[in-house]
């Protein structure tokens, strides 16, 4: 037994020990003194939460949210659409499968994927903000806000799962004379198809809340009707338009859960009318509509985009932006750099505070909102009081997570003063439901064999936990919360919009001052933490995957 | 004299799903004998098994162990004291360092701050070093357990279950997944320490080859019934033909 080796074993307790100290850093540097509320936060709060229960259903509310609901799956779809084009073509380039391992093959993997990195990097509300100075405020500027970093997202996932699939059937397709193309179609794509699809359907849901919050740039939907009612403080037509976003999630969830049942049935066998068809026709219906509707709308031409107006103000945009013919740009000024960096760590404070409560959130109620839990078969105790326990957290991540952070964000700065707390509090409850379902389903799926034998071998509840579940689960709970780190980084921009401090505030407030280049020295900041925080996570799930099969999520 | 039996069964029947599974089966076993239970497919060794360690809910006293009703264990700390199992190599947890999978053993006598510091700090270390040099494994104590390969991962859970010192051992099909040497050779080991340790030892088998050899006694099931029950010396190869090949007329 060497040293080395022995460290090597303790890795994961380092990285964990770094990463609860990060936690206590970021809970220490922000002041939790009582002023911390609105002054009538108390009442604020009462007011928000009775009318959760009481949210206001009459028909004008109703019809005014189905409308609004529809506009937001148009947005959504069309979104995805670009996105899809994106990933196909950027994705398989990018993940080596057509070119082999040469010079060239490995120089188109790399640009490719390195363009998708910096597609994605960007937050969907940052691209709309940046299309919305440029081209204006038209409905391509919101769809391509949202097709952009969707395409980045989908089309790495796209290039990691080709490139991790199964070589040896495509090595029997290549000796047999199968051209790479050829390997492609009748080799990875259907291989990979199921897994894709049902992260697409997973995005897709992403994208109707993302399509929600392009309200903050002025793009009618079910956020902006959210916005108008929080505007006026009608709290409970808040909530109405709110259970109309869990209502989407809801449905769409389902559907992805269908469709993936069907998938795994064998084509002969499938019924008539099977998910997998209802599901094609769904997406041919959904894209024929969504662009007929977006054409439809006023002054949408996508060609009206390119006038000779339009194009002279976006290069006057991007000029300015790039500090052309602006005295003393913000990025060669010290004095703008020491704002913007005390800005980054205030946003990475947010970030890491988030993720905190996120993690310990969840660590509380994800035991009970495992099926293996609720049904006893886990434990082999009683399962009548852990039952009502399992529906009651399962509807909560669900309510949590349909909810888009920035709605949060500007929920909770009613209660409590904008700033860092509020913004890391608005990331936490939208990714407790997303961290809390992803973590749960571990424990469903983990092998219960060991458990049992653990338990056979005399061990208590509480040796079975520690002996057991926790190891056994563990590395593939790290996994995932590095990957909700990553995307809780990103979003921190979208929080600070509505108030919650750091680089998103500031990159709002210089956008309507026309501050061009501290906006661009703003985004050189977050990028950079974005690229730095998805090195580290990418750097630690190698670590934790060392000796255990992980799936990536 | 009553001491020396380990396991009896008076008529026990399981039904699963209405279905019968065991149907009145009646035997004793005595301390520190090797039983070996052999069978075709479905025959209900597994549920045999399952029954000794009260998987399947017993409501009579069917089932003695040591002389006491299983019904009247108390909780499974009592009862990993009297009994200890060894499956196939998915009872352990491969995340583990193996001697952690080994001293899982200790955890009916451990208080939880000793069972959690030893997570970080492997306690009472010297029996779980004796346990795994009697097995072979002492070079790999601190690998992660999913490291090795699957005859050395049933060598730890060997190792496990003389920390655990139980007085009876139940394998069910311990060695189904491995190649017929190192099968043979976990057999033998099992059937060494439990006749060194004084141990009864209980096994469900697919192999007749290492039944025979390893074995003292050998019971035979077919269709949740006994065939025959007798030691192995008097297991003729006309009786197992008879055994398994009955299957198929029916």
């Amino acid at each position: 037994m060497t040293l080395i080796s022995r460290i090597s074993l303790h890795r994961k307790l380092i990285l964990t020990i770094s990463l609860i100290c990060a936690f206590f850093w970021s809970v220490f540097s922000v002041s939790w003194d009582k002023d911390l509320f609105n002054s009538n936060g108390a009442n604020t709060t009462f007011l928000i939460l009775g009318s959760l229960f009481k949210p206001n259903l009459s028909p004008e509310i109703l019809i005014l949210g189905v409308k609004a609901t529809f506009i937001t799956l148009m947005y959504a779809s069309a979104g995805m659409l670009i996105a899809i084009v994106i990933a196909v073509i950027f994705g398989t380039l990018g993940s080596g499968v057509l070119f082999g391992n040469s010079v060239f093959g490995n120089a188109i993997a790399t640009i490719s994927r390195s363009f998708l990195g910096f597609i994605r990097a960007i937050h969907e509300l940052v691209w709309a903000f940046l299309f919305v100075s440029s081209i204006g405020l038209s409905p391509y500027a919101a769809v391509f806000a949202l097709g952009i970093p969707y395409g980045g997202i989908l089309g790495r996932i796209l290039a990691d799962i080709l490139a991790d699939a199964p070589k040896n059937s495509i090595l029997a397709l290549r000796t047999s004379g199968a051209s790479r193309l050829q390997t492609l179609f009748y080799g990875y794509l259907p291989m990979v198809s199921a897994n894709i699809i049902s992260y697409t359907m997973y995005r897709f849901e992403c994208a109707l809340r993302s399509s929600a919050i392009m309200s903050f740039i002025g793009i009618a939907g079910i956020g902006y009707q959210i916005q108008l009612s929080l505007s006026d403080l009608k709290f409970d037509e808040v909530w109405t338009f709110i259970f109309f976003l869990v209502a989407m999630a809801v449905l769409l969830d389902f559907w992805s859960i269908k469709l993936r049942e069907s998938m795994n049935i064998p084509k002969h066998e499938r019924k008539k009318m099977n998910w997998v068809q209802i599901s094609q026709v769904l997406a041919v219906f959904l894209a024929l509509t969504t662009w007929i509707y977006i054409i439809s709308l006023d002054d949408a031409s996508f060609f009206g985009i390119f006038t000779e107006n339009n194009l002279l103000f976006a290069k006057k945009f991007f000029s300015s932006m790039f500090g052309i013919g602006v005295e003393n740009p913000a990025f060669l000024d010290i004095e703008q750099w020491k704002n913007a960096i005390s800005l980054t760590i205030e946003t990475i404070i947010m970030g890491v505070l988030a993720i905190g409560f996120t993690a310990v959130a969840s660590l509380l109620t994800v035991l009970l909102a495992s099926k293996n839990v609720a049904t006893g078969q886990l434990t082999m105790g009683n399962s009548l009081l852990t039952k009502p326990f399992f529906y009651l957290i399962r509807g909560f991540y669900i309510f949590t997570r349909s909810v888009p952070e920035l709605v949060w964000a500007m929920l909770i700065v009613f209660i409590i003063k904008p700033g860092i707390i509020p913004g890391a509090i608005a990331l936490a409850l939208h990714n407790i439901g997303i961290l809390g379902k992803l973590w749960a389903e571990v424990i469903d799926e983990m092998d219960t064999r060991p458990i049992r034998n653990l338990q056979l071998n005399g061990a208590n509840y509480v040796q079975m936990l520690f002996y057991g579940v926790i190891p056994s689960v563990f590395p593939q709970f790290l996994s995932f919360l590095f990957y909700r780190a990553e995307v809780i980084i990103r979003t921190t921009i979208v929080v600070g919009l509505a108030g919650a401090g750091g680089l998103g505030q500031e990159f709002k407030m210089s956008m309507s001052f026309f501050d061009y280049t501290n906006v661009t020295l703003l985004l050189i900041c977050y990028i950079v933490i974005v690229f730095v925080t998805d090195f580290l996570s990418g750097l630690s799930r190698k670590i934790v995957k060392e000796n255990s099969a992980i799936a990536e999520p | 004299m009553t001491q020396s039996t380990a396991i009896e069964l008076n008529s026990l029947t399981v039904n699963l799903e209405r279905k019968i599974i065991l149907s009145s089966l009646s035997f004793t076993v005595k301390k520190g004998e090797l039983v070996a239970i052999i069978g075709p497919s479905g025959a209900g060794k597994t549920t045999l098994l399952n029954s000794l360690i009260g998987l399947n809910k017993t409501t009579k006293d069917e089932i003695t162990i040591s002389n006491l009703p299983l019904n009247k264990y108390k909780n499974n700390k009592h009862l990993a004291k009297k009994i200890g199992i060894i499956r196939q190599q998915f009872d352990l947890v491969g995340q583990l360092t193996v001697i952690n999978n080994v001293l899982a053993g200790r955890l009916s006598d451990w208080g939880l701050f000793k069972s959690l510091m030893s997570l970080v700090v492997p306690q009472d270390k010297e029996i779980a070093l004796t346990a795994l040099k009697r097995v072979g494994l002492e070079d790999k104590i601190y690998q992660q357990t999913s490291s090795l390969s699957g005859g050395e991962q049933q060598r730890v859970a060997l190792a496990r279950l003389l920390v655990q010192k139980p007085e009876i051992i139940l394998a069910d099909e311990p060695v189904s997944s491995l190649d017929p040497a190192r099968a043979d050779d976990i057999i033998s080991t099992l059937t060494r320490l439990a006749s060194e340790e004084n141990l009864t030892l209980f096994a469900s088998l697919h192999s007749v080859e290492l039944a025979r050899k390893y074995f003292t006694r050998i019971i035979a099931l077919r269709d949740g019934r006994v065939t025959f029950d007798l030691p192995s010396s008097e297991v003729t190869d006309e009786l197992l033909n008879n055994l398994y090949e009955l299957k198929e007329i029916i």
